[in-house]
C-alpha cells in the first residue's frame, strides 16, 4: 500500500470505511431518481430533439441553411467539433497521463471525466458529418476497398487524418473507460436485487469474479491502455490543428498550432470537468470524495495550460508583425481590431486573464469562483476556435471577396442541441453508472483516507 | 412507283393462315377480371405458394425498377436532320439589334436550340463587340412568360381572327400611329412604307409612323441639323482618337454605338502598341455618376450635370474658340481639365469629344470643339451616318400629349416599345390607352404598355425570326433564325404585310418575311447572293462619296439648369432600359462599379453621405438607409448607395427598374422574392417589382439629367452586393498599375517586381531570388510536356464590362440564386469581376504611397474621386493548387494538362478547398438549386422551357458538392477531338473559353502554354505578366498583365523606381 506524507490534505473525506464507498457510489444508482434529474433531463431531451430537428432540416435542405458564404466555408460547425473535441480531451488526460505519472487524486474524477470525454467526442463527431454538403456519400473518407475503379482517399489531406484520430481516439477511450467500469459494474450487479438490472450489470460486468488474476489482468490492461492513450492525448488536438497549419490561409498557417491547440483542449476540458462535478457532488453527495483539494489541483491544471494558451496568442502576435509578412500581418492586426474585434478580446479576457486569477489561493480554493471561472473558460475556448476560423478567412488575400459572417438559427439550434444531447447522454450516466471509480478509489482509502491519515498509528508508519 | 416487300412466301400467296395471323397482329388484351374469372386457371398447375412467390417477386423487381431515375422527355431523332450532328455544335452568323445595342453575332445551336451567343469577330463592324445584355438575350427565347398566342381583349384568339380585326380596324380608323422603337431593317422600312402609301390615299395624313427611343439621342440630330443642315448622327472611330475626351458619354457600354467604340477602344489601350511605333490612346472623362468608361479613364472628373457646358467651354476658348458660357470647371475636375486642353491641343485632328446629354445645347458646343479641333473627318465620319436613335423627341412627346389629351389616333400600333413604362408621362399616357378605340401590341411579353392594349400579336423572338439591318449606310446584316418558333407568335414584318394585304399567314413554317427580305436584298444588291451574305451575315455597300458637310455655328440656349441637387438617370450595362428586366442572369450580374444585383439605388458620394449622416457600409445584415427623392413633383424612395466618384451634390438612378409594377407578367423572375420562396407581395395584392421606375424623372424633352430633392426617411434597405470591400488594400501582389511612361521608361523591376526570397547560394551567402525558383511540392509533370493550358488577362484593355461574367454563365450552367442568397454572399459566377477603388493611401490600385505610414483603416476607405480596375477573377488551376491537397476524397485533382478539375461525383461537399483557395473562386450548392423552392422564380433550370437553355455539355450540379471554373474544359476537349480527327496539332487562337469569347476587347487570351509560339506563351512572358499572390507559392495558370494608366502621376513614378540591389549582395564575394 502506498503511503503518503501526512501533511497532505486527504484524498477522501469524513471517516470512510470500504463499505461507506460502496454504499456512496451505489446508492444513486439503487435508490429512485431525485425529481431534479428527470427535469434536467427533459430539459437537456428537448434541447437534444430540437437539435436533432435542425440536424434533419439542414440534412434535408442543404448547407445554405446555415450562415457560411463563399468566402467562409467554415464557420460554426468546425469551431464546434474543436471546441467539443478540445472538452474531450480532459478525461483521457486524467486518466491515461495522470495513472502513469500516478497522480491518485484522479481517481475521484477520472470516471466522469472519461464519459464526459466519450459524449463529448460524440458531440464533436457530428460536425464533421454533418457539416458535409452530401453526408450520404460521406463513408468516401474510408479508405475502403471499392468499385469505384482505382478511387481511394487522399492521403494527403488533414481532414483524412481527423478521421483515422477522432476514430481511433474515440474507441481507445471508450475501451479505456469500460475496462474501469468493470469491477464497478460487478459490484452493482453483485448489490442488485432487481432481476432486469442484475441481468444487466452481470452482461456489462463481463462475469467480473474479483480475483486477484481479474485484478492482476485488469491493471496490466489499464497501464497498456494508459500507455496507447497517451500519445493520443497529444496526437488527437494536433491532427484537429494541421487541419488549419497545413493551410495556405494568413491565420491558420501557424507552425505553433499543435502545442497550442493540446493545451487550449486540455485548459477547456479541465474546465467542463469542473463545471460538470462542482454540480454533481453536491447532486449525489460526494463531497467527500471530490473536495477543495481536487478542485485545487484542476485549478492548478488550469492556470498552467491557460498561461501557455495565453504565451501562444501573444507569440502568434509577435510572429506575425516579425514575421514581415504582408497578409498574416494584417490577419493579426484584423483578429484585435477588425470586425471581429469583440470576439478576439472575449478570448483574450477569458483565457487569458481569467486563468490568471487562479494564482490566488483564496481564489482557486472558492468553490463558486471555480464554477464560474470554468464556463468563462469554456466560452473563451470557444471564441478562441472561432476566432481563429472565422476571422482568418473573413478577410483573407483578395479584398474582393472579404465577407462577414452571420449565424444564422439552424447555426445556433443545432450547437445548442449538441449541449443537449451531451447532457442527456451525461445524465443517464450519473443515473445508470456508477460515477466514481469505486474499486479504484478503495485503494487510496488507506493511504488517502481522513480518518487513517489522522490516526496515531498513519504516522507511526513514518 | 412504289416497290412492295413481301415479309415471306405466306403474305405473297395470302395463305389463309397467314391472313389469320395478319388480322391479329397484337394479340387481344386479356384484362385482369378476365383472366382471374377464366374457369381455365384452377386447372393450371400454379399452386397458391408459388402465386405469392410470383407476386413477392414481382413486386421486389418492380420496386427494384422505381428506384431508378426515370428518363423524361428523351425523343430522338427519327431521320437525322441536315446539318444537326448530336452532340455536334451548328453555329449560325447572326445579327442583334434591340433597339439599343447592335452587333453582329454568332449563335452556337445544340440539337436545334440555341444555347450562346457571342459576338462575330470575323464580320461586321462591330469586331466581336458584344454587352451583357445581348450575351444573355439566348434566355429570353426560353421564357415561358412570353406571349403565345395573339390575344383580343386579353383572351387568347386565333391569328386569323386577330388579323382580321386588325384589318378592318385599319380600314375604319381615322388616324392610325405605329409607334416603334428605331427601325434600322430596310425591309421593315419598306413594308411600313407600302402601308403608309396605301392608307394615305391622295396626300390624305391617315397613318403616321413615330420613332420612339426610350434613351433618346434626339439633341444631337437636332444639333447635327442646325450645325451641319442635316439631322445625323455620325459615326465615330475610338480607334483613331488617340485623345478622347468624354463629357457623360459612356461609350464603352450604353452610349450609341457601344458596341462598336468597345472594340475600337480596346485595341488603343494596349500600352505595347506604344513600344511597336503605335500610340496609347488618352482618355479623358467627366462625368457626375461613375460609369463603366469613367472607371476606366486615364483621367475622371467629377462634375454635376450643369456644369457640363462649363467644362465643354473651357476647351473650346482654350483652343481659342469663342464662347458665351462662363469657363468655370469645378475644382472636382480641374486637373484632369487641364490636361484634356493640352492633350486636346497636342492631337487637335486626332482627338474625338463625345457627350452624353440629350440636351441640345451641349450637343453643340460638342460639335463646335470638334470643329475647332478638326476631328471631323478623321474621328468622326459625317458622310456615313449612324441609323440608330432616329426619335424625335418633339414629335413624341407631340403624339403623346395628344393622346393624353384624348385628340389623337384611333388607332395605335406599338412594336418594340413600351412608352407606358418609359415614357416621362408614362402612366398618364396608360390611362389615356383606354379611351383609344384600338390599341394594338407586338410586343413579345404583356408588358407595361400591352396589358392595356385592346388586341396584341405577339412578335417572334430574334432568335426565331428573319430580319435585315442597315444600321449605317454602308452596312447591311442578315438575323437569320436560329430555332422554329416555339409558341404561336408571328413575325412582325410579316404582320405588318398581312395587315396591309400583302401576303397572308403561312403558319409556323411561314416564308413571307424571308421572301420579303430576300425581295428588299436584291433591290440593295441586285447581283447579290442572299445566301452568301446570309452565311456571313452581312455585306459592305459601297456608299457614294457625299458631299462635305460643312460646319457653322447655332446659337445654344437651353442649356442644364443647376440646383442643389442635380438628378442623373442612368443605365446599368446589364439592365439598360429595363427591356430585359425579366432576365434573371442580367438581373444578378453584379454592376460592373457598385457590384450590387437585383436593384436600382440611389448613388451617392460618401463624404457627402458621411455629412448627412447615411451609412456608408453595408453587408449580408446591415442595409442602406433609405431616401425619397422628389423630381417635379414625384417621388421614389430608394436605399442609398456609396459610390466613390460621385460628383458631389448630384446623385445617380438607374433607368430600367420597377417593371411589372401593375402586376403585368413580364416574367418570372421579374419580381422580387421572399427569403424561402415564392414572391414578395406589397400592400396592393401585387408582385413586388424589382427596384423602382424614374423614367418619369425625365423632363419633357427626354433628358435624363434634373434637379430635384432628397430626404432621408426611416427604415435601411437590405443589399444584395457580392462585393462589400472595395479596395485592395494596398497589396501590390494582387493589382498592379503603372502609368504608361514608367513602363515606356522604366524596367520590368519598377512597375512589375517578381517576389523574392532569400536563399543560400553555393557560397553559403544569402541572395534575393524570385519566388519562382522556390518549390515545395514536386512539380507537376506538365512543363514542356504535352498541353499546358495557360491564360493571360490584360487589366489595361479590361474595361469590366461583365460580358465575359455573362458568357460564363451561359455556358457552364451556373445557377442563378437571387437577391437574398446573394445577399449571403453565395452567387455561383464561375467568373468574377473584382472592381477595386484606389483609397487616398495608395498612389495607384494595389500601390502603398508610404510604407511607413500607411494605415489599414483609412486604407479601406475608397477616394473621393477613385482610380478603378476591373479585375476577371476565375479559378487560376494552379500547379500546386492548395485545393488539391486537402480534399479527404480526392475530389478535385489536377490534369495532366496542367488543369485543376472538380469530379462533381466524387464531391462530399467538405469545402476545405474553398477554404484553402487564395483566391476564393471555388463555389458550394448550397441548396439544389435545379429544384429547391426558394428558386423556383430566379433560377431557369427550374423551368420546362427555360432549362431547355442549358448546354448538354456542362452537368447540372446537385446540392452539396463543390463547383468553379473549369476552363470551359469541354472545349478544351472539343478542340482536341477537332484537331485529332484532322491529325494536327491545335492551332493557336483555336480554343477560347466562354469569357474569352465574350471579350469585347480581347483582353482576354487562352491557350497551351507548353506551344512557345502560341500567344498565350508570348502574352505571359510580356513585361507586364505577372502572376496574382505569386508568393503563396501555388504556381497558377492564369496570368495579369499590369494596368497602364496613360496619365502622368509623379508620386507613382516615384515610387516605382528599380531598387538598389541590398547591401550584402552587392559585395558578394568579398566576405
Amino acid at each position: 500500500m502506498q503511503k503518503e506524507a501526512a501533511i497532505r490534505e486527504p484524498l477522501i473525506l469524513g471517516h470512510k470505511s470500504y463499505h461507506d464507498v460502496t454504499e456512496d457510489v451505489c446508492r444513486p444508482i439503487e435508490d429512485k431518481a431525485p425529481r431534479m434529474w428527470y427535469i434536467l433531463f427533459g430539459i437537456a431531451l428537448i434541447i437534444g430533439l430540437y437539435g436533432v430537428g435542425c440536424i434533419l432540416y439542414l440534412l434535408g435542405t442543404g448547407i445554405g441553411v446555415w450562415g457560411l458564404n463563399k468566402t467562409i466555408g467554415w464557420a460554426w460547425d468546425i469551431t464546434n467539433f474543436v471546441w467539443w473535441v478540445g472538452i474531450g480531451h480532459a478525461g483521457t488526460l486524467i486518466s491515461a497521463v495522470l495513472l502513469l505519472f500516478r497522480q491518485k487524486w484522479r481517481m475521484a474524477i477520472n470516471r466522469s471525466a472519461e464519459a464526459m470525454t466519450i459524449f463529448a467526442v460524440f458531440m464533436a463527431g457530428l460536425f464533421p458529418l454533418i457539416h458535409m454538403g452530401r453526408l450520404w456519400v460521406g463513408y468516401w473518407v474510408l479508405p475502403l476497398p471499392n468499385q469505384f475503379g482505382s478511387l481511394w482517399v487522399n492521403f494527403n489531406s488533414p481532414l483524412l487524418w481527423d478521421v483515422f484520430a477522432i476514430s481511433t481516439y474515440l474507441s481507445v477511450s471508450l475501451v479505456f473507460w469500460y475496462i474501469g467500469l468493470i469491477p464497478d459494474f460487478a459490484t452493482i450487479r453483485d448489490r442488485a436485487k432487481k432481476p432486469v438490472a442484475k441481468k444487466m450489470y452481470s452482461i456489462l460486468s463481463f462475469g467480473w469474479s474479483g480475483r486477484a488474476k481479474h485484478w492482476n489482468r485488469f491493471e496490466t490492461v489499464s497501464l497498456v491502455l494508459a500507455g496507447l492513450a497517451t500519445p493520443l492525448v497529444f496526437s488527437v488536438h494536433s491532427i484537429v490543428s494541421f487541419d488549419f497549419a497545413t493551410s495556405v490561409i494568413p491565420g491558420w498557417h501557424t507552425t505553433i498550432f499543435p502545442p497550442y491547440f493540446v493545451c487550449g483542449a486540455v485548459f477547456s476540458g479541465f474546465a467542463m470537468v469542473q463545471t460538470l462535478l462542482l454540480v454533481m457532488r453536491k447532486a449525489m453527495g460526494l463531497e467527500a470524495y471530490i473536495h477543495t483539494k481536487h478542485v485545487e489541483y484542476m485549478n492548478i491544471v488550469i492556470m498552467v495550460t491557460g498561461s501557455i494558451v495565453g504565451t501562444a496568442y501573444i507569440t502568434e502576435l509577435f510572429i506575425s508583425w516579425y514575421s514581415g509578412v504582408e497578409y498574416e500581418a494584417y490577419a493579426f492586426l484584423n483578429r484585435a481590431t477588425g470586425p471581429y474585434w469583440w470576439a478576439y478580446w472575449s478570448m483574450m479576457t477569458c483565457n487569458v486573464i481569467s486563468p490568471q486569477l487562479m494564482w490566488i489561493r483564496k481564489l482557486r480554493r472558492s468553490l463558486m469562483f471555480t464554477f464560474f471561472i470554468s464556463i468563462v473558460v469554456n466560452i473563451g475556448m470557444w471564441f478562441e476556435r472561432y476566432v481563429i476560423i472565422v476571422t482568418s478567412i473573413h478577410r483573407d488575400y483578395v479584398p474582393a471577396a472579404w465577407s462577414m459572417h452571420y449565424p444564422s438559427h439552424i447555426d445556433i439550434g443545432v450547437y445548442i442541441g449538441t449541449i443537449g444531447l451531451f447532457f442527456v447522454f451525461f445524465l443517464l450516466f450519473a443515473r445508470y453508472f456508477p460515477v466514481l471509480a469505486l474499486n479504484e478509489v478503495k485503494t487510496i482509502l488507506k493511504g488517502s483516507g481522513q480518518s487513517y491519515k489522522e490516526s496515531p498509528d498513519y504516522h507511526k508508519h513514518h | 412507283m412504289t416497290r412492295k416487300y413481301w415479309k415471306g412466301l405466306e403474305e405473297l400467296k395470302e395463305t389463309p393462315e397467314f391472313i389469320k395471323q395478319r388480322e391479329n397482329e397484337f394479340p387481344s388484351q386479356v384484362s385482369v377480371e378476365e383472366f382471374l374469372s377464366d374457369d381455365k386457371l384452377n386447372e393450371t398447375s400454379t399452386a397458391r405458394r408459388d402465386f405469392l412467390k410470383f407476386l413477392g417477386f414481382s413486386v421486389a423487381a418492380a420496386s427494384l425498377a422505381a428506384c431508378e431515375a426515370p428518363v423524361t422527355r428523351a425523343v430522338p431523332y427519327v431521320i437525322k436532320p441536315e446539318n444537326v450532328t448530336l452532340g455536334m455544335p451548328t453555329w449560325y452568323a447572326s445579327t442583334y439589334y434591340d433597339g439599343s445595342s447592335y452587333t453582329s453575332i454568332l449563335v452556337k445551336t445544340r440539337e436545334g436550340r440555341p444555347i450562346f451567343i457571342k459576338g462575330n469577330k470575323d464580320f461586321g463592324i462591330t469586331k466581336g463587340g458584344v454587352n451583357p445584355q445581348i450575351i444573355a438575350s439566348v434566355l429570353g427565347l426560353y421564357d415561358s412568360e412570353r406571349l403565345k398566342n395573339a390575344s383580343i381583349g386579353g383572351a387568347d384568339v386565333a391569328q386569323s381572327k386577330l388579323d382580321a380585326e386588325v384589318i378592318s380596324a385599319l380600314k375604319s380608323a381615322k388616324k392610325v400611329t405605329l409607334i416603334s422603337n428605331t427601325v434600322i431593317s430596310p425591309s421593315m422600312n419598306r413594308a411600313i412604307g407600302t402601308m403608309a402609301a396605301d392608307l394615305n390615299v391622295n396626300g390624305a395624313t391617315k397613318f403616321e409612323h413615330i420613332t420612339y427611343d426610350a434613351v433618346s439621342y434626339s439633341a444631337m440630330r437636332e444639333a447635327n441639323l442646325q450645325n451641319f443642315g442635316a439631322a445625323i448622327l455620325p459615326s465615330y472611330d475610338f480607334s483613331k482618337a488617340k485623345s478622347i475626351v468624354s463629357i457623360g458619354a459612356d461609350f464603352l457600354s450604353t452610349w450609341l454605338m457601344a458596341t462598336e467604340y468597345a472594340a475600337q477602344y480596346g485595341s488603343r489601350r494596349n500600352p505595347e502598341k506604344e513600344v511597336e511605333g503605335e500610340w496609347m490612346s488618352k482618355h479623358f472623362h467627366f462625368e457626375s455618376t461613375m460609369s463603366i468608361s469613367g472607371s476606366n479613364a486615364d483621367y475622371r472628373g467629377m462634375i454635376k450635370p450643369s456644369e457640363q457646358a462649363a467644362v465643354l467651354s473651357y476647351f473650346i476658348k482654350g483652343l481659342g474658340g469663342a464662347c458665351a458660357v462662363a469657363a468655370n470647371v469645378p475644382a472636382s475636375a480641374e486637373k484632369a481639365a487641364k490636361e484634356a486642353l493640352s492633350s486636346l491641343k497636342k492631337n487637335k485632328k486626332n482627338a474625338l469629344v463625345v457627350c452624353g446629354s440629350n440636351n441640345v445645347g451641349l450637343q453643340l458646343l460638342t460639335n463646335q470643339l470638334n470643329s475647332l479641333l478638326e476631328s471631323y473627318g478623321t474621328t468622326i465620319d459625317l458622310n456615313n451616318d449612324l441609323k440608330l436613335f432616329q426619335g424625335n423627341d418633339k414629335k413624341v412627346q407631340a403624339f403623346a400629349n395628344q393622346v393624353i389629351a384624348g385628340k389623337g389616333s384611333d388607332m395605335i400600333i406599338f412594336m418594340g416599345v413600351n412608352p407606358v413604362y418609359t415614357l416621362p408621362n408614362g402612366a398618364a399616357f396608360g390611362k389615356a390607352l383606354k379611351g383609344v378605340k384600338t390599341t394594338l401590341s407586338l410586343a413579345a411579353y404583356a408588358d407595361e404598355t400591352t396589358t392595356l392594349c385592346s388586341h396584341a400579336s405577339p412578335d417572334h423572338h430574334a432568335l426565331e425570326s428573319w430580319n435585315d439591318f442597315q444600321v449605317k449606310p454602308s452596312h447591311y446584316a442578315v438575323a437569320q433564325p436560329t430555332i422554329r418558333p416555339l409558341h404561336d407568335t408571328t413575325s412582325a414584318l410579316e404582320s405588318i404585310l398581312v395587315w396591309n394585304g400583302k401576303a397572308s399567314r403561312a403558319g409556323k413554317d411561314s416564308n413571307v418575311a424571308y421572301d420579303y427580305i430576300k425581295e428588299t436584298y436584291a433591290t440593295i444588291f441586285p447581283l447579290g447572293d442572299f445566301a452568301y451574305t446570309t452565311h456571313n451575315s452581312c455585306e459592305n455597300i459601297t456608299v457614294a462619296a457625299a458631299t462635305a458637310l460643312t460646319y457653322k455655328s447655332a446659337p445654344i440656349t437651353n442649356l442644364p439648369k443647376s440646383g442643389a441637387l442635380e438628378v442623373i438617370l442612368y443605365q446599368k450595362a446589364a439592365i439598360g432600359t429595363g427591356v430585359q428586366a425579366n432576365n434573371p442572369w442580367l438581373q444578378e450580374m453584379p454592376d460592373p462599379i457598385t457590384k450590387a444585383t437585383w436593384d436600382n439605388y440611389i448613388t451617392m458620394n460618401p463624404v457627402e453621405m458621411e455629412k448627412w449622416g447615411y451609412v456608408t457600409t453595408y453587408d449580408q445584415e446591415h442595409g442602406l438607409d433609405l431616401a425619397t427623392v422628389t423630381v417635379n413633383g414625384l417621388s421614389v424612395t430608394l436605399p442609398v448607395y456609396p459610390l466613390p466618384g460621385q460628383a458631389i451634390n448630384t446623385i445617380g438612378i438607374a433607368l430600367g427598374y420597377g417593371r411589372g409594377a401593375n402586376g403585368e407578367k413580364i416574367g418570372k423572375a421579374a419580381f422580387q422574392t421572399k427569403e424561402y420562396g415564392g414572391y414578395e407581395v406589397g400592400e396592393n395584392g401585387l408582385h413586388v417589382p424589382i427596384g423602382a421606375n424614374v423614367f418619369a424623372f425625365a423632363s419633357s424633352n427626354f433628358e435624363l439629367e434634373a434637379v430635384g430633392t432628397i430626404k432621408k426617411v426611416d427604415g435601411t434597405y437590405k443589399i444584395a452586393a457580392t462585393q462589400i470591400h472595395h479596395t485592395v488594400m494596398g497589396r501590390h501582389s494582387i493589382v498592379r498599375e503603372t502609368t504608361l511612361d514608367t513602363f515606356l521608361a522604366k524596367d520590368k523591376e519598377a512597375y512589375n517586381p517578381a517576389h523574392t526570397l532569400q536563399k543560400l547560394n553555393k557560397e553559403g551567402h544569402h541572395e534575393e531570388r524570385p519566388v519562382s525558383e522556390f518549390d515545395l511540392w514536386d512539380a507537376h509533370p506538365v512543363e514542356k510536356i504535352g498541353h499546358r493550358w495557360g491564360m493571360t488577362i490584360d487589366l489595361s484593355s479590361c474595361i469590366g464590362c461583365g460580358s465575359c461574367l455573362v458568357a460564363c454563365q451561359s455556358e457552364n450552367n451556373v445557377p442563378v440564386v437571387g437577391k437574398d442568397e446573394v445577399r449571403r454572399g453565395r452567387e455561383m459566377h464561375w467568373l468574377r469581376i473584382d472592381r477595386y477603388f484606389a483609397s487616398d493611401e495608395e498612389a495607384a490600385v494595389g500601390q502603398r504611397k508610404d510604407k511607413e505610414t500607411f494605415s489599414y483603416s483609412k486604407a479601406e476607405l475608397a477616394a473621393e474621386n477613385p482610380k478603378v480596375v476591373h479585375m476577371p477573377l476565375m479559378c487560376h488551376h494552379c500547379n500546386h493548387a492548395p485545393c488539391e491537397t486537402v480534399c479527404p476524397v480526392a475530389a478535385t485533382t489536377h490534369s495532366n494538362e496542367g488543369l485543376n478539375q472538380m469530379a462533381y461525383n466524387r464531391c462530399i461537399g467538405t469545402r476545405y478547398c474553398a477554404n484553402n483557395c487564395p483566391y476564393k473562386v471555388r463555389r458550394f450548392n448550397w441548396f439544389n438549386y435545379p429544384s429547391y423552392k426558394k428558386f423556383t422564380e430566379v433560377n431557369p433550370a427550374q423551368d420546362d422551357l427555360g432549362r431547355m437553355v442549358l448546354n448538354p455539355d456542362v452537368t447540372v450540379r446537385t446540392r452539396g458538392v463543390m463547383e468553379k471554373c473549369s476552363f470551359c474544359v469541354q472545349r478544351i476537349q472539343a478542340t482536341k477531338l477537332v484537331a485529332k480527327k484532322e491529325a494536327r496539332m491545335i492551332i493557336d487562337g483555336e480554343l477560347a473559353t466562354a469569357c474569352s469569347d465574350a471579350c469585347p476587347t480581347n483582353a482576354i487570351i487562352v491557350g497551351d502554354w507548353n506551344d512557345s509560339k502560341s500567344s498565350v506563351f508570348a502574352s505571359s512572358n510580356s513585361k507586364r505578366a505577372y502572376q496574382a499572390l505569386e508568393e503563396v507559392g501555388v504556381k497558377p495558370n492564369v496570368w495579369y498583365k499590369v494596368k497602364v494608366r496613360n496619365e502622368v502621376n509623379e508620386l507613382l513614378s516615384s515610387i516605382q523606381v528599380v531598387k538598389e540591389a541590398p547591401h550584402h549582395e552587392k559585395k558578394k564575394g568579398q566576405h
